[in-house]
């Protein structure tokens, strides 16, 4: 990769860029609440275990799917993933939560990334309803169009997700900066193993039935922090 | 070597069923091969490549089935109607006790307008260990406009070392009712064999009229890295509940949404469950449970609510136990 495409796509991975990330926590506060997740340890395999088993073949699959299709101008393409991702998106929270991050990164892209039309007429999809614009896909169509390939990409999906969830955990528990760059840095071979193997061909699946169902039950608490 | 492949005799039966006032020509049709069937001698087949299609309509006060294809080792007993809303409860009964590897057991159900059909099955669906070869269950469902189909088999329990792939794609028109639940037991837990099965594929897409799907797709494979089974070992079942009508006022959906989450905290630490709001009209419901009584205590609690606020109807009791 060269440095201009680092540059041009970092912006979109920093916490600095304005998707709104910081208000979700994909049901991580209500298994806090619920107990399932106590210790930092706990947190760090519960979120392992998410990577692995719920967002591997889905999430990840759907950024290097939709960086392909934007690579290739391939729009129905990339409409037919971010459905598909949608169909598979059970729970109301996680799923809005995805499409607003999803939109506000295609709408900046869109507006600043000129010389990639593909960018502009998958706004125009989403904005009339005919894409949900889910953010793994609108990410990897996104960066994409930055020059990055799609296991770059899906690294720095997972990365930024992971970074949130200690972003979460860092707010909702008492784990500090150190402990959180500690976990961070443990699943970082995973990360890269995910964006690796996770094959083209493979048919989006997703299984974290504990995580998933945190998730469901976010709606519910009585108090909350975040708004999945 | 590819086998050549032949048209032998075959256990079958095409049938009318129950009461039709306008019986249509059945007439023997061939089995319809699909795609990943495998090519082998129709011998080779029988007992292993079983069809049951089933067309139901509702002509009167009663549905019935229409028209039915059943090859071996598919059963198909007249409908049974346990009340007076003239619903069909049928049972799926496979006798053979289970499914094997290289088995490709394939469901293709329609209903007619205004039809009420419920579906279940006596026995839990086994899966025995097999050397290689998968053992394949597809389910198509077809629901016609304002027809009800409530779907509920018992789970199914992947043997040590087994290879199980169910695809269900259930269609919807326009102002039918899908009431739908999927069970997966870990293993033969009384066994002590828990999530022991080589691999385990599970696909449930519902599409509405709108074209708009609901997809839940997991695939676990427990010897690799990204198909363990992970934090869910701990427990023993996983089920999901799916209830799709694009007929309601989405208020119908929050109330009863609202009614289902005290139920599934009724059992703190034995049961996990959420239930939430997907992409297409009605409810996902999603749970965990560690003992069978659980898992069927849940199912009860949440289908007598959902078919009070959705259908109007009271519980039904299946007479099974």
């Amino acid at each position: 990769m060269n440095t201009p495409a680092l540059l041009e796509g970092l912006r979109f991975v920093d916490t600095f860029f304005p998707s709104g990330g910081y208000a979700f926590s994909s049901g991580l506060e209500a298994a806090i609440q619920g107990g399932a997740v106590k210790t930092s340890d706990q947190f760090a395999k519960y979120i392992e275990d998410l990577l692995r088993g719920g967002m591997s073949r889905r999430e990840a699959l759907a950024v290097k799917l939709a960086n392909r299709a934007g690579s290739a101008g391939l729009l129905g393409d990339a409409v037919q993933i971010d459905r598909e991702l949608d169909a598979t998106k059970l729970g109301r929270e996680s799923r809005l939560a995805s499409r607003q991050m999803g939109r506000q990164v295609i709408r900046v892209a869109a507006d600043q990334i000129l010389a990639k039309p593909i960018l502009s007429e998958y706004r125009d999809e989403m904005e009339f309803e005919r894409a949900p614009g889910h953010l793994a896909v609108t990410f990897g169509l996104t960066m994409g169009a930055c020059g990055w390939n799609p296991e770059e990409t899906a690294a720095a999906f997972l990365y930024q997700t992971a970074v949130g969830f200690i972003s979460a955990a860092m707010r909702l528990t008492p784990m500090g900066q150190h402990e959180g760059q500690r976990i961070l840095g443990e699943w970082l071979p995973l990360i890269e193993r995910i964006s690796r193997e996770v094959d083209f061909d493979t048919a989006m699946s997703s299984w974290s039935p504990i995580q998933d169902i945190y998730a469901m039950r976010h709606g519910s608490l009585e108090w909350r922090l975040f708004r999945s | 070597m590819t086998l050549p492949i032949r048209e032998g005799k075959r256990k079958t039966a095409s049938r009318k069923t129950a009461a039709s006032p306008e019986k249509k020509s059945s007439g023997r049709r061939k089995p319809s091969r699909k795609r990943n069937t495998p090519g082998r001698f129709a011998t080779e087949l029988v007992g292993r490549v079983g069809e049951l299609r089933l067309k139901y309509a509702k002509p009167d006060h009663r549905t019935i089935i229409d028209h039915s294809y059943v090859t071996t080792p598919w059963k198909l007993f007249p409908p049974i109607y346990l009340d007076d809303t003239g619903a069909a409860y049928t049972l799926l009964v496979n006798p053979s006790g289970g499914l094997v590897g290289g088995d490709y057991l394939s469901i293709d159900m329609s209903l007619e307008k205004n039809a009420h059909v419920l579906i279940s099955a006596p026995s839990a669906n086994r899966v025995y260990r097999t050397e290689g070869k998968v053992s394949d269950q597809y389910i198509t469902i077809t629901v016609g406009p304002d027809a009800v189909l409530e779907w509920f088999p018992e789970h199914t329990i992947p043997f040590a070392g087994s290879r199980f792939r169910q695809i269900l794609h259930a269609t919807l028109a326009p102002g039918a009712t899908l009431l739908l639940w999927d069970a997966v037991a870990s293993g033969r837990i009384a066994r002590e064999e828990r999530w022991a099965f080589t691999d385990l594929e599970n696909e449930i897409r519902i599409t509405t009229a709108s074209g708009r799907s609901l997809l839940e797709r997991y695939v676990i494979n427990p010897a690799t890295d990204l198909g363990r089974v992970g934090l869910a070992e701990e427990w023993n079942y996983v089920a999901s509940f799916y209830v799709v009508n694009d007929a309601l006022a989405p208020e119908v959906w929050t109330r009863l949404e609202s009614k289902l989450v005290p139920i599934l905290d009724e059992r703190p630490g034995q049961v996990l469950g959420g239930v939430s709001t997907p992409n297409v009209p009605g409810l996902a419901i999603k749970l965990l449970a560690r003992r069978a009584p659980d898992l069927t205590y849940m199912l009860d609690a949440l289908w007598a609510v959902i078919r009070k606020e959705v259908l109007n109807l009271p519980p039904v009791s299946l007479r099974k136990y």
